[in-house]
């Protein structure tokens, strides 16, 4: 019954975008434009006529729609979402997920409210896959650097591999500091020192 | 210790709030400043709105628009103190530039005053027009900036019409280099560090500082939600003290290194730290035009008579229909920072075009 709102995802990352996409056609959304640049964006938006506008929250390119708010030369007026003050529950989820959306002006609230619901739990879906990638490449990085720092370790003070190993997981634990940032200054020091 | 959270966009002028936090001169008054970087003015409007940021580093006409429910439900916001004056510029596109210093030489007049470059660029367009040429795009921050209405005053100061003779757009700040490097615009006025950024990696040419156009223009408040405000005002003075003394600081020969690093590494200000001395400290580099904000404690008093000027320029730009100036005065709160309500001084008139203004 929605088929025929024109969504507009503005986002450079292809990933959320992909995952936001996916689950507002699960919904029934087909008529949905991708916008991956934000040049010229102005113009893209005008080219696009969207009834819906979805962007990051921390996209600076929330400025641009504020202008396209306030003039509007060949599509509706679309206004912010955050201008509605009515359902703030909905306002604070969507601020927490990191949402902003604007709507065309008149566009009856039941119908945009499942859309953005859909988006705010993309985002978090979004958000937890980037969150377990992050915490991956930490772990692997924190295992480089603790090899490294485990051989300046043991070459200093003529430690075995465990001892060093232990040296430092007690410093870490002394300073309340993760080993792999222990691990980090070893590193960074010996590149000063020696 | 009273915790402050305070959004701020990246920018020379959001100096004296890193001052205040990084020097202790917030702490001293039992507030500790928790400091958020913000990515767009809309954002910094939202987040005040929703109660996320107590208090912000905001646009002065932004702060006017959010208390006349302009772009958004209404928004009660004080503003004690300002957080500087001036400090924007607007660069050409280079080719632009050549083609306007080209034309304004042939004219009469110094190449400095704004009303001899206005009239070059008026016969730019011209020219343009009959060559059946797209008309040029200029860029600005947000609808309700500063940024915007010097672009109008210099477009009028030739006689040209900012609605038909040019096309207007928002773009983001970090966003405008690139932007003018791809073509897609052909001038921005925004604040420093971008001007100086553009002129020294070759983007561009600054032909203007902002304070060539308007001197002494009102530019960013240090602005309280008005509720967190009157739920204990003791506060709001001591953090309006704070930022006088963060201004005290801020002017000192000494502390423009000191100063720099705030900027590149706690507001995280992404341009060589050179630059930023440079833009705090412009005999460095007199060949570069640099913009730098005033940001002395003089500069910091919100007066009301900014908030006349502002509206007087929001109508200006059709942006405000006939709401009464007596309501934009309302986000002027001097007293609130425990200064007298006065009329702007003599030194700190706002002087539109003059030729005072030109240097």
């Amino acid at each position: 019954m929605d088929e025929d709102l024109r969504i507009v995802v503005v986002d450079i990352n292809p990933l959320r975008a992909s995952i936001l996409e996916d689950g507002l056609r699960e919904a029934g959304h087909a008529d949905i434009v991708h916008i991956d640049d934000t040049s010229d964006l102005l113009n893209r938006l005008n080219a696009a006529t969207p009834d819906v506008i979805i962007l990051d929250l921390e996209s600076p390119s929330r400025d641009v729609l504020e202008q396209m708010c306030e003039v509007s030369r060949t599509m509706a007026r679309p206004i912010a979402m955050f201008v509605d003050r009515s359902d703030t529950s909905m306002i604070d989820a969507a601020i927490d997920a990191g949402v902003s959306a604007y709507i065309v002006d008149g566009l009856r609230k039941d119908r945009i409210k499942p859309i953005i619901d859909i988006t705010i739990r993309r985002f978090k879906t979004f958000t937890k896959l980037k969150d377990e990638l992050e915490s991956a490449k930490l772990q692997l990085e924190d295992r480089k650097a603790i090899d490294r720092a485990k051989g300046m370790v043991m070459k200093a003070k003529a430690l075995s591999e465990d001892e060093a190993y232990a040296l430092m997981r007690k410093a870490a634990m002394n300073g309340n500091k993760r080993i792999g940032d222990v691990a980090r200054s070893i590193i960074t020091s010996a590149d000063l020192l020696l | 210790m009273k915790v402050l959270r305070i959004g701020y966009i990246p920018l020379v002028d959001s100096a004296l709030l890193h001052v205040a936090r990084a020097y202790d001169f917030a702490k001293a008054e039992g507030i500790e400043l928790d400091l958020v970087r913000e990515t767009s003015w809309a954002n910094i409007r939202d987040k005040l709105s929703i109660g996320f940021f107590d208090a912000a580093h905001i646009l002065a006409p932004s702060a006017i628009a959010a208390c006349l429910g302009l772009g958004s439900a209404e928004l009660p916001l004080v503003a004690p103190v300002a957080l500087g004056l001036d400090g924007n510029a607007i660069t050409l596109s280079k080719a632009l530039y050549s083609q306007v210093m080209e034309e304004a030489r042939a004219a009469e007049g110094s190449l400095a005053s704004p009303h001899v470059t206005a009239k070059g660029l008026a016969k730019v367009v011209a020219k343009r027009r009959l060559a059946g040429a797209p008309r040029p795009i200029f860029a600005h921050v947000y609808p309700f900036s500063s940024h915007h209405y010097q672009l109008r005053l210099w477009f009028s100061a030739g006689g040209l019409d900012p609605k038909q003779d040019l096309d207007l757009v928002v773009v983001p700040p970090p966003f405008m280099v690139e932007s003018l490097t791809k073509g897609l615009i052909d001038g921005f006025c925004v604040g420093e560090p971008w001007n100086s950024f553009a002129a020294s990696c070759g983007a561009g040419h600054i032909i203007h500082r902002s304070r060539d156009i308007v001197r002494n223009c009102p530019e960013k408040l240090l602005a309280f939600r008005e509720d967190v405000a009157m739920a204990d005002p003791d506060c709001v003075t001591a953090l309006s003290r704070a930022i006088r003394r963060a201004a005290a600081w801020a002017i000192e020969e000494d502390h423009i290194e000191d100063l720099a690093y705030l900027l590149s590494h706690d507001a995280g200000l992404d341009v060589p730290i050179e630059l930023l001395c440079t833009i705090l400290d412009p005999k460095r580099e007199p060949e570069l035009k640099t913009a730098k904000p005033r940001l002395d404690p003089a500069s910091t008093v919100a007066y009301p008579g900014q908030a006349d000027w502002l509206h007087a320029q929001m109508r200006g730009a059709g942006q405000i229909g006939d709401l009464p100036a007596v309501k934009a005065r309302a986000a002027y709160r001097p007293d609130l920072a425990g200064d007298s309500i006065s009329e702007i001084p003599a030194d700190l008139e706002i002087e539109v075009l003059g030729p005072a203004a030109v240097v």
